[in-house]
């Protein structure tokens, strides 16, 4: 075994490497020094807040694009289908991205050369604050979109200073998400639960009477973070829907590094303490939660809309829904966001048709389509039909209840884009005693605040 | 008996093979082994065509290679969002690096995960290659090759969903555990802050087995059968003809498998992706987890180069002492 080994290299060839590798260096090196990134990529201001806007379609042939998550195709789809059903003359073409792809490829989208003419936008503040999106000012005024439920207007304004819920109008979501108890109305029975607890004593009361019976009392899956939609409702409660959405809307000076947090969050290691999530919540993620309560371990799943279908075809009568209880004397309040939250970007060129799309997207046609889908709708009005008595028409009323409460609370995992990650990874170490409530609060507002670069 | 003699494949004659899967790119000595012309000058008259034939692939190098590391090293010295224009911060993503006690805990579990990655892999895939050898049994050989190198075959990113399924409170290793009387243990072994970051390592030995396995295998066959023979003539046992005979005939071979396999640790992204996400808590965040995570979900494209870039500097910085280790006599 002689040639098994290279030979060691000359020094000549050491000295010729220094000086490549020297040279390469001062190369990036002024690479380095040249224009900062991004430059050049902004569209002018004048673009982004058109004045001259008409809520007339025209028999003119307009192509449209409409830029989505993959999860939401089959509502965009139906929802296209319904408008363009009314207005033949437009063709709207469905782009879709898986949904994380998305919303972290949205803001490159929109600034793209070619970008569509309607977007789901999440990160709105940022997109909106970099003068990607058309202010819809104009169009609110033409089409009356003032009328609508104040807090869903929130949700679709952005002030000068990227500060959501005041400002002007960027986008029109076609429905909204909305979160609560799914319960299993057989094992509801057992601990004697005749009808949706209505204060979080009564609930805490069934809790430890299916913990006392052997029944989980919560499925969480909580490797995805699930414990926080248990976490968030007790939020909701402690510092109302106002200052949540405060909050995540990035208002100054705002906080959940609170004393009343710290109780909320306090009772939800509480909880974990006394069993009321699976032992092993930290090893479950969100689907084996979800077929873990269709299976009947769990008295309660905290979770949206989203599960509605699901559960409903596994569980059919056997699943009932109800908003999280509120304090005392308080209405009802529950984490509900847009289910694609629509924005025209400043690049598109066919605007009118587009926040004509928008304004469609509020009437009755869409609001059925919206429902069907398994989401609650934009707007106001009738409840949609659905079949009596079934989850989803429970969760239809729930949402009616909410939006008349105007208790509609964004996710605070979605504050920042990278605030799901501290949230989900911070109530994880919560629910196995590594960190206090005190110190999980800090740790989000130090990564809240360092993101906004506060 | 050359390692030269085209035996090795694709492996013959580098220092480094390309690596196999998506890790960062390893820098080859390609002139390690060229022969250098003694009179240069007349040589290099002709030298326009040698990069004629090298234009092909160095352009496709600078262009996916090297100028996405120029930017990378540009990016690293702005606060930008990927969009906007960024802003000049000189050496703050660095500083940051260095003292966020995060990304510092996430590059330590990185150099934890060698255990698993690489020293438990070398080390049984080198047991299991000096067994085979001595049983001396073609079929048997054939089968644990094809056997062992399976898991290399599969995508990691697969493979830590299917282990993540077996690791969860019912699945197969509790069942295991369950079984041979060890039901005390048995919990959710990836949702556990102690042991979900060696649950997570043990896929990756899992799956770089197969691949030492199968290098130090070849390696072997490569040794010359006259010096085994020479041993058991003098009467040495099988750990003797080991240590004397199999690990200096396997040096530069295991070279190969520590550098690949030390890469794949330090830049180890896919699995702790696709089981943990980093989780719970920050319990098994890895420097690859969290590059992705700043770059493409919080849009802070100047950190995560720079992290990306110290990363970078580190594997280099412990590749490079054990390339040299293992290239000389």
């Amino acid at each position: 075994m002689t040639e098994h080994l290279v030979t060691p290299h000359s020094a000549g060839t050491v000295g010729t490497k220094l000086r490549v590798l020297g040279l390469g260096a001062c190369a990036l090196f002024a690479l380095a020094a040249c224009a900062p990134p991004g430059s050049g990529s902004q569209p002018a201001a004048s673009e982004t807040a058109p004045t001259e806007v008409s809520t007339e379609l025209g028999d003119e042939p307009v192509e449209l694009t409409l830029y989505d998550g993959a999860g939401l195709k089959a509502k965009d789809e139906a929802l296209i289908e319904a408008f363009t059903q009314k207005h033949p003359n437009v063709t709207i073409t469905g782009r879709y991205d898986p949904d994380d792809v998305q919303a972290q490829n949205a803001p490159r989208v929109l600034a793209s050369d070619d970008p569509p003419d309607i977007a789901r936008v999440i990160a709105l503040s940022d997109v909106a604050g970099d003068g990607l999106l058309t202010n819809l000012d104009a169009y609110a005024d033409a089409y009356g979109w003032d009328e609508l439920p104040e807090g869903q207007l929130a949700q679709y304004r952005v002030d000068e200073n990227g500060v959501r819920g005041e400002g002007p109008q960027y986008t029109m979501a076609d429905g909204f998400t909305v979160t609560g108890f799914y319960y299993n109305k057989e094992l509801a029975e057992k601990v004697g639960m005749t009808e949706p607890p209505q204060t979080v004593e009564e609930l805490e009361g069934l809790l430890a009477e299916a913990k006392d019976a052997g029944i989980v009392p919560i499925m969480a899956g909580n490797q995805t973070g699930q414990v926080m939609t248990t976490t968030q409702m007790l939020l909701n409660n402690a510092l109302g829907a106002g200052s949540i959405n405060e909050w995540v809307f990035h208002a100054p000076e705002a906080t959940v590094d609170t004393p009343g947090a710290a109780e909320a969050v306090a009772t939800v290691q509480d909880w974990a303490e006394a069993g009321y999530f699976p032992a092993d919540t930290n090893g479950t993620d969100a689907t084996g939660a979800l077929g873990r309560f269709a299976q009947g371990e769990a008295l309660l799943y905290a979770s949206g809309n989203w599960d509605a279908a699901a559960l409903d075809e596994q569980m059919g009568d056997d699943v009932g829904f109800f908003l999280p209880p509120a304090p005392e004397g308080n209405e009802p309040a529950t984490m509900s966001d847009p289910a694609s939250n629509f924005a025209i970007p400043a690049g598109s060129d066919a605007k009118d048709a587009a926040a004509a799309f928008l304004d469609f997207l509020r009437s009755e046609e869409a609001r059925q389509v919206v429902a069907d889908a398994g989401f609650a709708p934009s707007g106001e009005g009738e409840v949609p039909t659905t079949e009596e008595g079934s989850v989803k028409a429970q969760i239809q009323e729930a949402f009616a209840r909410l939006v008349e409460a105007d208790g509609q609370v964004q996710f605070v995992q979605n504050a920042t884009n990278g605030l799901t990650t501290t949230w989900n990874s911070e109530v994880q170490r919560l629910v196995d005693g590594s960190t206090t409530p005190e110190d999980l609060l800090g740790a989000v507002q130090t990564k809240y605040e360092d993101e906004l670069g506060r | 008996m050359s390692s030269l003699d085209g035996s090795t494949g694709p492996l013959q004659g580098l220092t480094l093979p390309a690596p196999p899967r998506e890790e960062q790119p390893v820098r080859v000595d390609r002139d390690a082994q060229a022969p250098r012309p003694r009179r240069r000058r007349k040589k290099r008259r002709k030298n326009w065509i040698g990069w004629l034939f090298a234009a092909p692939a160095a352009i496709m190098y600078a262009v996916f290679v090297l100028r996405p590391l120029a930017t990378s090293i540009q990016y690293s010295f702005y606060d930008w969002d990927g969009i906007t224009v960024g802003t000049f911060v000189g050496l703050d993503n660095y500083v940051r690096v260095f003292t966020d006690p995060q990304l510092l805990s996430s590059i330590g579990h990185a150099f934890f995960l060698i255990i698993f990655f690489t020293v438990i892999p070398v080390s049984i895939a080198l047991l299991v290659a000096g067994l085979i050898r001595e049983l001396r049994s073609k079929g048997l050989g054939k089968l644990a090759q094809t056997l062992l190198f399976i898991p290399y075959v599969i995508p990691a990113a697969a493979a830590a969903i299917a282990w993540s399924w077996m690791y969860a409170t019912t699945g197969a290793v509790n069942q295991f555990l369950t079984v041979i009387g060890l039901e005390a243990v048995t919990r959710a072994w990836l949702g556990d802050a102690g042991w979900a970051l060696p649950a997570v390592g043990l896929i990756g030995t899992w799956i770089n087995l197969g691949f030492c396995t199968i290098l130090l295998m070849s390696g072997i066959g490569k040794i010359d059968a006259s010096l085994y023979e020479a041993a058991k003539l003098d009467g040495a046992g099988f750990f003797q003809t080991f240590r004397a005979i199999t690990l200096p005939g396997l040096r530069q071979e295991i070279g190969v498998c520590v550098t690949i396999t030390i890469i794949a640790a330090l830049a180890s992204f896919d699995i702790v992706f696709m089981s943990t996400q980093g989780g719970p808590g920050y319990s098994t965040m890895v420097p690859g987890v969290q590059v992705y995570q700043l770059g493409f979900t919080e849009s802070r494209i100047g950190l995560a180069s720079a992290l990306a870039l110290v990363l970078s500097a580190l594997v280099l910085a412990v590749i490079l002492p054990l390339q040299k280790f293992f290239r000389e006599k």
